[in-house]
């Protein structure tokens, strides 16, 4: 079953440039996929697109094989969640709490589940301490994570991540990361977004924007190997996946010496 | 700029903390009400005796209660000053000749420059403006040295005095009564009681959620759009803005430069919030579980009792007395 379909989607915000153009791109169920793309190449937009925060001036959303229209936005925003670019613009309670509260509360969760669901996912994020803190009183990293943990707890069956581990130090993105893995051993379909080479290569497969049209989607291993797509859209390889290109250049054959480059370019 | 932020919630374990929200709020207009129906100045002092009493045993410090008071001095000045002055009814208490002359002019102009120039270093400054003002009137009234350009009547009447303090105790009491419920309510609880005190509005078809929420969302970023006022004060100060001096051309300046990029940064911000609330499934009206709710106990019955008591008693005494 496919959980996302965009079919010829074109959009453009007042002004005439286009923003996004003929983009097309399927993404089952349970698959990982991460868009990269240089600043202002649409990744944020196209995921606005497929909520309906934004409507698409031509083409198709289906989510769920169900089509995104004015009738059907609200079911499928209950099966989207989105972790937003900026953490402080999504706070909406007054405490950690609250907002952790907010998307279940408004998903009408009966409020013993609430109440178990925010220990849970609060302590997921190690915000378990903080729960009583008014947002003002939170570094910047540390509302990111609650704005995770208010996402994993409306449960979704897929999930967004607008570069959501961007303020997080390494110990917290590593927690994250192991989230994502968790969250895609249980069935979820995930869309990270994101300037992390070692997000990327954690998925399944990356899809690649350039000035609002896709560059080039494939499978991650793949395309982090593949130096015109990188450089075309402002990437950089990572050094290690660098060094192991160029000897496979070379015909070089230790196995051994690639397979630890190929660890070492995981655990950037 | 952080003291903006006057009355926020401060921990604590009084009975003003058991209270539930709800019987703060609705207490708090209660009360409000009679105060404005008292006309005694005695009964007026009484309830400032009263209201003090539950600040004490509600273990408040007053220094809190004063700074709320501070943003409204000017106001406090200004109705005390104005009364004592203008109003005229009642005995007469004080009858003065002000005489404007060759030395007292020069002089007053000189204490008032004196004052704006320094009142900024003086830490009491209430108490600094009415020495000013004391000493001015004193130079009006004893100095007649000089060529007399012109003169003036001061005279204070028994009525003036009296609605000058009874102005100002009633001030204070509303100011106080507010302050208590913030200090003492956490914002989360200050909502949901908002929110359940509005509920009969629905009748009138007033949204009562939302305007619970637009409350709620105003209370949460405050403290946001203040760093950001500081963050962009510091970087206009870093462009050569400077925000501490100047003439009025110069100051209207400043605030431009300061507004125009705060309505900028609160528009964006309003709809990328928008935008997260709506991803979060918020529909505006469709009925939504809630993680707190409130627990009405003894007190707060016994609470409302005596508000019910107090405003009764000031109808009473308004119609009796
Ligand atoms: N609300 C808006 N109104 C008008 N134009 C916009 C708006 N939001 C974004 N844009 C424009 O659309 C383009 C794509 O923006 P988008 O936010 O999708 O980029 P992005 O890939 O997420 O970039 P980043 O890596 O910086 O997050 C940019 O050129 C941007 O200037
Ligand atoms: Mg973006």
């Amino acid at each position: 079953m496919n959980s996302i379909e965009i079919k010829d989607v074109s959009f453009q915000y007042q002004s005439n440039t286009p923003v996004l153009q003929d983009i097309n791109l399927t993404i089952k169920k349970g698959e990982w996929v991460t868009i990269l793309g240089h600043n202002g190449s649409g990744k944020s937009t196209l995921s606005k697109l497929i909520i309906g925060l934004l409507k698409a001036k031509t083409g198709q959303i289906l989510v769920n094989g169900i089509e995104l229209n004015p009738e059907t936005v609200q079911d499928i925003r209950q099966k989207v969640g989105i972790v937003f670019q900026n953490p402080d613009n999504q706070f909406v309670g007054v405490t950690v709490r609250d907002d952790i509260a907010f998307g279940l509360e408004n998903l009408q969760v009966p409020r013993e589940d609430m109440v178990e669901r925010i220990e849970k996912y609060a302590k997921k994020v190690n915000m378990s301490d903080f729960l009583n803190k008014e947002p003002h009183a939170l570094s910047g990293g540390q509302k990111q994570r609650v704005a995770i943990a208010g996402i994993l707890a409306m449960n979704t069956d897929i999930i967004i991540f607008d570069e959501a581990t961007s303020m997080l130090d390494p110990k917290g993105r590593n927690m994250v990361l192991d989230t994502m893995k968790q969250l895609r051993s249980e069935g979820k379909t995930i869309i990270t977004i994101t300037h992390t080479m070692k997000e990327a290569l954690l998925s399944d497969r990356i899809v690649v924007l350039k000035q609002g049209r896709i560059l080039k989607v494939g499978n991650s291993k793949d395309i982090l190997k593949d130096k015109e797509t990188l450089e075309k859209s402002n990437l950089e390889m990572l050094l290690p996946l660098r060094i192991l290109y160029d000897l496979e250049q070379t015909n070089y054959s230790n196995e051994r010496i690639k397979n630890l480059l190929w660890e070492l370019s995981l655990s950037v | 700029m952080k003291n903006i932020v006057i009355g926020r919630y401060i921990p604590g374990n009084t009975f003003l903390y058991k209270m539930d929200p709800r019987t703060k709020i609705i207490a708090l207009i209660i009360l409000m009400v009679s105060v404005f129906i008292i006309r005694s100045f005695t009964f007026m002092l009484g309830s400032l005796g009263i209201i003090i009493i539950v600040l004490l045993i509600g273990k408040i410090s007053v220094k809190r209660v004063y700074l709320g008071l501070r943003p409204l001095m000017f106001l406090l000045i200004f109705t005390f000053v104005f009364q004592i002055l203008f109003n005229t009814q009642g005995e007469l208490l004080i009858e003065r000749t002000l005489y404007y002359t060759l030395y007292t002019i020069p002089i007053t102009i000189l204490i008032i420059t004196f004052w704006i120039f320094t009142k900024r270093y003086i830490r009491f400054k209430l108490l600094y403006f009415l020495l000013v003002l004391t000493s001015i009137v004193y130079v009006l009234t004893t100095l007649d040295l000089g060529y007399t350009i012109g003169q003036g009547e001061l005279s204070i009447y028994s009525q003036g005095v009296e609605m000058a303090f009874f102005i100002m105790i009633r001030l204070i009491i509303i100011v106080t009564l507010s302050t208590i419920l913030t200090l003492t309510t956490k914002p989360t609880d200050l909502n949901l009681g908002l929110e359940s005190v509005l509920k009969p509005l629905k009748i009138f078809r007033v949204n009562t959620e939302e305007i619970a929420m637009i409350l709620a969302i105003s209370l949460r970023y405050i403290p946001t759009l203040l760093d950001e006022a500081n963050k962009i004060m510091l970087a206009q100060a870093s462009r050569g803005v400077d925000f501490s001096e100047g003439k009025l051309k110069d100051k209207v300046m400043q605030i431009v430069s300061l507004l125009v990029p705060m309505f900028i940064i609160s528009f964006k911000r309003s709809d990328d919030l928008a935008n997260a609330m709506e991803a979060r499934s918020f529909v505006p009206g469709r009925p939504r579980t809630r993680l707190q709710v409130l627990k009405w106990t003894r007190l707060d019955t016994i609470t409302l009792g005596i508000t019910f008591i107090a405003l009764i008693t000031s109808i009473s005494l308004r119609i009796f007395l």
